[in-house]
């Protein structure tokens, strides 16, 4: 007898799922009345169509020193452009992602928003939620590379401020203590590894719940090993793939690293943006860390006695590899991008100007330690100057792949090595899974 | 003396779980009174001077603003699935009519709902609604996602009324409505008790909808607030520490003092049951 | 406000109160409305709009940031059965399942039946052990991050302190331990929310029938098999549901903890469910997981309701 009622139960479920969009409606409409009490409360709040008083949204994940960088910009837009106020919100860097997707969905984006260009600006863009800036922006004033990372197909979605390269950071103290130098060949690296291991010091720290972090060897590796064209040539479809024995032969030396006791206990359970990789570090446990310059600002604000202590040096080559020392893996961040949907997308525009232009990018330069995205910027703090001059005279930039790719070939490309440091995959399983995905989504 | 020997191993068994439950307090407690670097080179030890500069930190902070707005938004939201579930619980148990079962099987299915899909949707209502990026926004989905087991709660307790009583009741010529408010809501109290406690606890942690449907500071609730400065203050742990004490503390106090309150009314119910 | 609305049409109700039998069978239905409205509107609104909706997109190809919808039908389910990370996620629910029931239920149960021993104290136990579950569960996640940390862990440190230095290991770090690690977690904030239901329903069995037992000689264990279990019966059903629900949609201490890593090895469906929506851009993808998480809690609770029923009527 009950039984009929379960499935009168199911039923009245499918037919209420079937009649759903009229349904909405009318309940939706229901849920008005009872509410007019609040909503007419925030009236004032969200009814920005005012014509006298324009008001901006700005979402951007900038902290500390970057942050009021990103707060001077808006102060220079909103004097210039009175009767335009600017809502900034400062967004936690995580839940940002599925924020501003929700955000896009539901058609009520931000109207300037942060993004790290490539594959994930890529699929706002293919979504029509993006408004192109080409003609409104002078591209002169950026550097290419940077410029590329938000430009499809000749056009431009966003303006970048900021770079970053990534090198090895390293404890000079531990370094002297056991006489070592900065590796000059892949093999000189392999015995600094052994030394520190044998001493008792995790010779790299990382923090691979992150999956980026780990994902820095991978590339690194690939391109000592195959060389500059090889991740292009696989993104593109045009030569060599995801499953190229170059990207196997790294896998192999990635987990070779791993079984030589190159990496922290667990690293796949350690978080960067909460400092896990960094502690070591910063208490003489581990030796190096192999990550973006940004690794500078975090060592400022988190232990600043540290700095005196800090070196860096490139990757090395890899002897009989195809790539170089002076190629180095980099990306671009902040971008900023005005939404389509705005209501203003000419004032949006213009505070992307001000938001990527000189003098935001010098303050993040000289305060927060990121290299400009703009030509023509003085760099007054040391550190920067060096990374700088190494970004310089670098003769390849190999942008991250997780942020160059599809954000869902991404996924696979971050899992399959987070898999390659547990040694629960081999290269050869991760790299076909990574190529056939490469197949399903860019063939 | 014999009857002592005997309770040991109950004693052992109860300070086993004393240690499991009680030890991460301790240590959360504890470290948050100590510095950066007391913290690396002894962290189980006490601290040498409790001090409270990792406090002193919070308050510089919207601390006291998320306190707010997770008080408002869980006391209004408790009353309102209070009321609301008692009301619709009073048919499904008390009165018989065709769509009984089925109704009352419609608000249990709800219990099986993963929140995170309807995401979308009720970001879009709520944007419909004006509500957005405002406390009022998150109190419709808490009522909406905790009735079901209320209503289930208060059915099942209701049944257990006698008849007879309400009988008496409509003898005496009361209406439903009176009878509801009068004899029935009266009875509830341990129902209450329970409904309430359980989705206090639950409103007041939530965490997903208010990451999705409020955005500026001023309208972040309690565990946005701790998601922050866990992104925040990255590796000093003692004041991440301090973050999660004060943020437990307000439950953990309300607890403390009404906790007799709460085990005898709970107590009270099952007796009637 | 809503109230308002209920009571108005209750109102009415009452003025329509006469004898005959069709003017009371029009006065119940108003109540039975008037009663219910107000849940059902905002349940409705929310709730069933919601999984209606999620089953609608769950019907298309939608990457959930454009108004692209292609329709592929049943298509999505299809590659649900054959996605291999979907079926290591319903693997891990049902770890997680399996696990919850045999450890917060029992525990739960130790712990309350250990406040009505004759242990000194008692209250402060009590407090204590009821003190995880009113914990947030961001707070939990960073507070056991921290705790099973293989370089600087609390739980390493505490192996160490006790010989165990072999165990020591980076817990939420690899493959083979992170779930258990989460599990673990899991069974701390919850065990002492059952513990709590169990106590109410203990202190509801008269205490005439353990003095009949008394009398007739029953010893503790006997008496616990006899009396106290049966009569239990009811609510470890209700917590069983409750905890078997719970485990199938479960989020958050996975999101603030793991993101379902390492290598998928914590993925749950509903973390699975997010990433697909909200990283890799698949709305209608993710709604199909999520759908298809609700009818595998639907048909579980339905069995056991069906269970319950039976062996009620064995009885």
């Amino acid at each position: 007898m009950k039984f009929k009622f379960l499935l009168l139960l199911l039923l009245s479920l499918f037919v209420i799922v079937g009649c759903n969009p009229t349904n909405t409606d009318v309940s939706s409409g229901g849920e008005d009345d009872t509410e007019t009490e609040t909503e007419t409360e925030t009236e004032t709040e969200t009814g920005g169509d005012d014509p006298e008083e324009v008001n901006l949204q700005l979402w951007h994940i900038e902290d500390g020193p970057s942050g009021e960088a990103v707060q001077a910009a808006v102060d220079r837009f909103e004097e210039a452009n009175p009767g335009v106020s600017v809502e900034v919100s400062k967004q936690e860097n995580d839940p940002y992602k599925s924020k501003l997707v929700v955000a896009m969905g539901g058609g009520n984006p931000p109207d300037v928003f942060h993004s790290w260009g490539g594959g994930w600006l890529e699929q706002f863009v293919q979504a029509g939620q993006v408004k192109e800036i080409t003609n409104d922006i002078d591209q002169d004033i950026y550097v290419e590379a940077a410029l590329s990372a938000s430009t499809y197909d000749g056009k431009v979605y966003g303006a970048p401020v900021s770079m970053a390269v990534v090198p090895v950071f390293y404890n000079k103290e531990i370094f002297e203590e056991y006489n070592l130098e900065e590796p000059e060949t892949y093999e000189d690296l392999l015995a600094i590894v052994e030394t520190l291991d044998s001493n008792g010091i995790i010779p790299f720290s990382l923090a691979n719940q992150s999956k980026w972090t780990g994902s820095f060897y991978l590339m690194y590796l690939a391109e000592r090993i195959g060389g500059p064209d090889l991740f292009s040539e696989a993104f593109n479809r045009t030569g060599r793939g995801f499953d190229d024995e170059a990207y196997i032969e790294a896998g192999h030396k990635l987990q070779e690293l791993v079984k030589m006791n190159a990496f922290p206990e667990g690293v796949n359970g350690m978080n960067y943006d909460t400092g896990q990789s960094r502690q070591l570090v910063y208490s003489g446990k581990a030796a190096m860390e192999l990550m973006g310059n940004w690794y500078v600002n975090n060592v400022r604000e988190e232990m600043p006695d540290f700095e005196e202590k800090l070196g860096f040096f490139l990757m090395p080559a890899i002897e009989g590899g195809q790539g170089e020392k002076n190629h180095v893996v980099g990306g671009v961040a902040p971008v900023f991008s005005v939404a389509e949907t705005s209501d203003h997308k000419d004032l949006a525009t213009e505070l992307v100007k001000e938001l990527a232009s000189v003098a935001t990018a010098t303050d993040m330069a000289n305060n927060a330690g990121d290299v400009s995205a703009l030509i023509g910027v003085e760099y007054k703090d040391p550190y920067v100057q060096e990374i700088a001059a190494v970004l310089e005279n670098s003769e390849f930039m190999q942008t991250y792949y997780d942020q160059t790719l599809p954000p869902e070939l991404a996924t696979v490309h971050l899992d399959t090595t987070q898999a390659l440091f547990g040694l629960s995959m081999t290269p050869e399983e991760a790299m076909a899974e990574v190529e056939a995905k490469a197949k399903e989504l860019l063939d | 003396m014999i009857k002592k020997i005997r309770q040991m191993p109950l004693y052992l068994v109860a300070i086993i779980l004393l240690l499991f439950t009680g030890l991460p307090f301790f240590i959360m407690i504890n470290t948050s009174f100590k510095s950066q670097l007391e913290f690396m080179t002894s962290p189980w030890s006490l601290p040498d001077s409790f001090s409270f500069s990792n406090y002193a930190l919070l308050l510089d902070t919207n601390f006291f603003s998320y306190f707010k707005n997770s008080l408002i938004v869980s006391v209004i939201s408790v009353i309102i699935v209070i009321i609301f579930g008692a009301m619709a619980s009073y048919p499904l148990a008390r009165l018989k009519f065709k769509l009984n079962t089925p109704l009352f099987l419609l608000f249990m299915v709800g219990m099986m709902i993963p929140i995170h899909t309807t995401l979308i949707p009720i970001y879009l209502l709520t944007i419909n609604l004006g509500l957005y990026d405002t406390i009022w926004a998150l109190i419709g989905p808490y009522v909406a996602f905790a009735l079901p087991i209320s209503v289930v709660i208060f059915t099942q307790f209701m049944k257990e009324i006698p008849k007879e009583l309400e009988e008496s009741a409509k003898i005496d010529g009361c209406g439903h409505i009176r009878l509801f408010w009068r004899i029935i809501f009266p009875l509830l109290t341990p129902a209450v008790a329970t409904v309430a406690i359980y989705n206090f606890i639950h409103i007041w942690n939530e965490f997903i909808f208010a990451l999705v449907l409020t955005n500026s500071s001023e309208n972040a609730t309690l565990p946005l607030g701790l998601r922050e400065y866990y992104g925040e203050f990255t590796v000093n742990v003692p004041a991440i520490m301090a973050a999660l004490t004060l943020g437990s503390l307000p439950l953990l106090l309300i607890y403390f003092v009404a906790q007799e309150k709460i085990v005898k009314g709970l107590a009270a119910g099952s007796v009637k049951g | 406000m809503q109230k308002s609305l209920g009571e108005t049409s209750t109102q009415k109700s009452l003025s329509l109160n006469t004898s005959t039998k069709a003017m009371r069978k029009r006065r119940e239905i108003l109540t039975i409305i008037g009663f219910m409205a107000p849940a059902l509107i905002i349940y409705g609104v929310y709730v069933v709009y919601s999984i209606g909706m999620t089953f609608y997109y769950s019907l298309f190809e939608w990457s959930g940031i454009d108004n692209n919808f292609s329709f592929l039908g049943l298509d999505n389910y299809v590659r649900l059965l054959q996605d291999g990370v979907f079926w290591v996620s319903l693997g891990n629910n049902s770890l997680l399942l399996g696990a919850s029931l045999l450890t917060q239920l029992p525990l739960g149960l130790i712990m309350a039946l250990l406040l009505f021993s004759p242990v000194k104290g008692m209250r402060l136990f009590r407090s204590v052990y009821f003190m995880p579950f009113l914990m947030s569960t961001v707070a939990i996640g960073i507070l056991f991050v921290f705790i099973y940390d293989g370089n600087f862990g609390l739980l390493n440190d505490l192996l160490g302190m006790v010989g165990l230095e072999s165990l020591q290991q980076s817990w939420i770090g690899k493959e083979s331990t992170a779930i258990w690690a989460v599990i673990a977690t899991v069974c701390w904030q919850f065990a002492p929310f059952y513990m709590i239901l169990f106590r109410a329903a203990i202190v509801g069995i008269p205490e005439e029938l353990y003095e009949a037992a008394n009398i007739d000689g029953a010893k503790p264990l006997q008496r616990f098999k006899n009396i106290t279990l049966p009569l239990l019966m009811p609510i470890i059903i209700t917590s069983a549901i409750l905890s078997i629900i719970g485990s199938l949609k479960y989020f958050d201490l996975i999101y603030v903890m793991t993101m379902g890593g390492p290598n998928n090895s914590t993925e749950l469906m509903a973390t699975y469910m997010y990433k697909q929506t909200f990283t890799n851009f698949n709305m209608g993808y993710g709604s199909t997981v999520s759908f298809s998480m609700f009818i595998i809690a639907f048909i579980v609770t339905l069995f056991i309701l069906i269970g319950e029923r039976k062996r009620r009527g064995v009885e």
